[in-house]
């Protein structure tokens, strides 16, 4: 699968409303930007996963609920998100 | 040690071990119980029509133990039994070094501790990083070497002009001479396709037509690699230790940019010219479609790559342009093994603009005899913005941003990163080699960092205050 913005921003949607147990339309969607990872982690290893280190675009997605921001990163390849109850974790790749 | 003290030191090994596979069973169930737990409440969720996150997609080896000297392989594989778990494979490299599959559904961490605890048999045991999907849903001959007239030193390759990191003539806004002395290099030497490269990455594509003239190819009198817990290898082109079925053809796209800086084919009138025109690069793929991968894989290809040393495949140069945070005793004594078996190996320094003293990235900060830390210059021989350093850990500095070099499917692209970076060092490693086959991995390492030019931008970034200069390292 490659993601788009749009589409990178729908799953992560879905993937937090999962995750706190809430209806989608509960949460925002507050900004996506594109933005210049550090490395094909995105800046977002998880796992002790290693990472090639070569700066890659893609898009910071800045999610809301219940006053409570999310940060989720993508590129066309992939879905992470960043420092969840300080974790990061790879939705999709 | 008479007789009687062995059997008293027999005697005591066992009961260590029964203890030690008791508690850790005892600690094991408890753990089941708790993910038994855990299960319940999935299923309760799934029920209710959510999905659970932390869905895993993993075949990784879950920790490396390194057992004492003495243990054999025989012991090891009773230990491992006694414990439920399976050996998955040996790092015939390292003495000692395993991997270890727990088969009754413990944590790594607890299978970790467990083995950790066995202080008299076992020196360390640590968790394999893994990638998870988190869904909640010598014979070397002067005929190797081209002409050194200088009219041919200059390749015809039609994108020569963009790649500022060999000849920096003051393109794109550039510092004229912000370069590494490509041309002037070229003079002594061009490469020599006796050096094997191995780039330690997401693999070559290796039919790129930049690239084929100087792809390694496992020579008709080698055996394929055999592993004796992992099988035979499909190793024609390389290794694959993500798929020991497949060849190393690069899915990603990074492995092949940086084997195009270290040695495209040069005056061939396509595309870009490498630092070698000629040399034979052996990929090694660990990392995935994605760009990222495990250390056990890491160690799995480190271990291939001695392998085939061994058995005379002439590899100099470990090229490793990956990192993370991730401390590992079983990768650096991996890395420390190839340094045994002659090879340098280089790496990046990584990407998060920060001071390597302070917070270490890995395996650039591991303290070998044959590592090599590489931070990236930009066309201005400035520090890029994104590239780490530091004094103690970071060695040189090379070009890494804006580095034009092949890609997937006969493309070209600019890429930028400490990734970049490193390929130039074990590009230029490979061309000293040429001329020079039976340096030591010491005296290369010292060829190679006593030759930088020395920049105002780099000093107290770097230990050697210094840019990579391929034309100093070639002259003896």
């Amino acid at each position: 699968m490659r993601f788009t913005k749009e589409s990178a921003v729908e799953r992560a949607k879905q993937d937090l409303a999962k995750r706190l147990g809430i209806d989608e339309s509960e949460i925002k969607a507050d900004r996506a930007v594109d933005r210049e990872f550090s490395d094909m982690s995105l800046g977002a290893s998880a796992g002790g996963e290693i990472a090639a280190q070569m700066l890659v675009s893609g898009w910071q997605i800045i999610l809301s609920a219940a006053d409570s921001e999310y940060e989720y990163r993508a590129d066309k390849h992939q879905l992470r998100l960043h420092n969840f109850k300080g974790s990061n974790y790879v939705i999709q790749y | 040690m008479n007789r009687k003290n062995i059997w008293i030191h027999i005697t005591i090994a066992t009961v260590i071990i029964t203890l030690a596979a008791v508690l850790g069973q005892i600690r094991r169930w408890e753990n089941t119980l708790s993910n038994s737990s855990s299960g319940e409440r999935a299923a309760a969720v799934q029920a209710s029509g959510r999905e659970m996150p932390g869905s895993v997609r993993d075949n990784t080896p879950e920790v490396s133990v390194r057992f004492r000297k003495g243990v054999t392989l025989s012991q090891i594989r009773q230990i491992a039994a006694a414990n439920n778990d399976r050996l998955d494979d040996e790092v015939e490299s390292v003495a000692g070094l395993v991997f270890i599959d727990d088969l009754d559904n413990a944590d790594a961490e607890s299978v970790a501790a467990q083995y950790a605890g066995m202080k008299d048999l076992v020196d360390y045991a640590e968790v394999n990083g893994k990638v998870e999907l988190d869904d909640p849903a010598d014979s070397f001959s002067t005929n190797d070497l081209l002409s050194r007239d200088s009219t041919s030193a200059q390749p015809d390759d039609p994108d020569f002009d963009q790649q500022y990191a060999l000849s920096n003539t003051g393109q794109d806004g550039g510092k004229k001479g912000a370069d590494i002395k490509a041309l002037d290099a070229w003079q002594v030497t061009q490469g020599s396709d006796k050096v094997v490269v191995a780039v330690l990455d997401s693999g070559v594509d290796y039919e790129h037509v930049d690239l084929r003239s100087n792809m390694w190819m496992r020579p008709d009198e080698l055996p394929a690699y055999s592993d004796d817990e992992l099988g035979t290898f499909n190793d024609e082109f390389g290794y694959n230790g993500t798929d020991s079925l497949s060849d190393p053809m690069d899915d990603n796209g990074h492995g092949t940019h940086c084997s195009g800086i270290i040695g495209a084919e040069g005056n061939n009138g396509e595309g870009i010219a490498g630092i070698n025109w000629h040399v034979s690069i052996m990929p090694l793929k660990f990392l995935g479609r994605g760009g990222f991968g495990t250390t056990a894989d890491a160690i799995k290809a480190i271990n291939y790559a001695i392998d085939r040393k061994k058995h005379g495949v002439n590899i100099r140069v470990i090229n490793a342009s990956w990192g993370s945070t991730q401390n590992s005793k079983a990768l650096k004594d991996a890395i420390a093994a190839a340094g045994d078996a002659g090879i340098l190996f280089v790496a990046a320094a990584g990407n998060n603009g920060t001071d390597n003293d302070k917070r270490a990235h890995y395996p650039s900060n591991y303290d070998l005899p044959n590592v090599i830390s590489v931070a990236a210059t930009d066309r201005n021989d400035t520090l890029a913005s994104f590239s780490n350093y530091g004094l103690k850990s970071v060695h040189i500095a090379a070009p890494g941003r804006d580095i034009e070099s092949t890609w997937l499917g006969n493309a070209y692209r600019d890429a930028s990163g400490t990734s970049m970076a490193a390929p130039h060092v074990a590009g230029v490693a490979a061309l000293i080699l040429s001329v020079e086959p039976n340096l030591s991995v010491t005296e290369l390492r010292k060829r190679i960092l006593d030759s930088v030019d020395k920049l105002p931008a780099l000093a107290g970034k770097v230990s050697s205050g210094g840019r990579l200069n391929a034309a100093k390292a070639v002259e003896k």
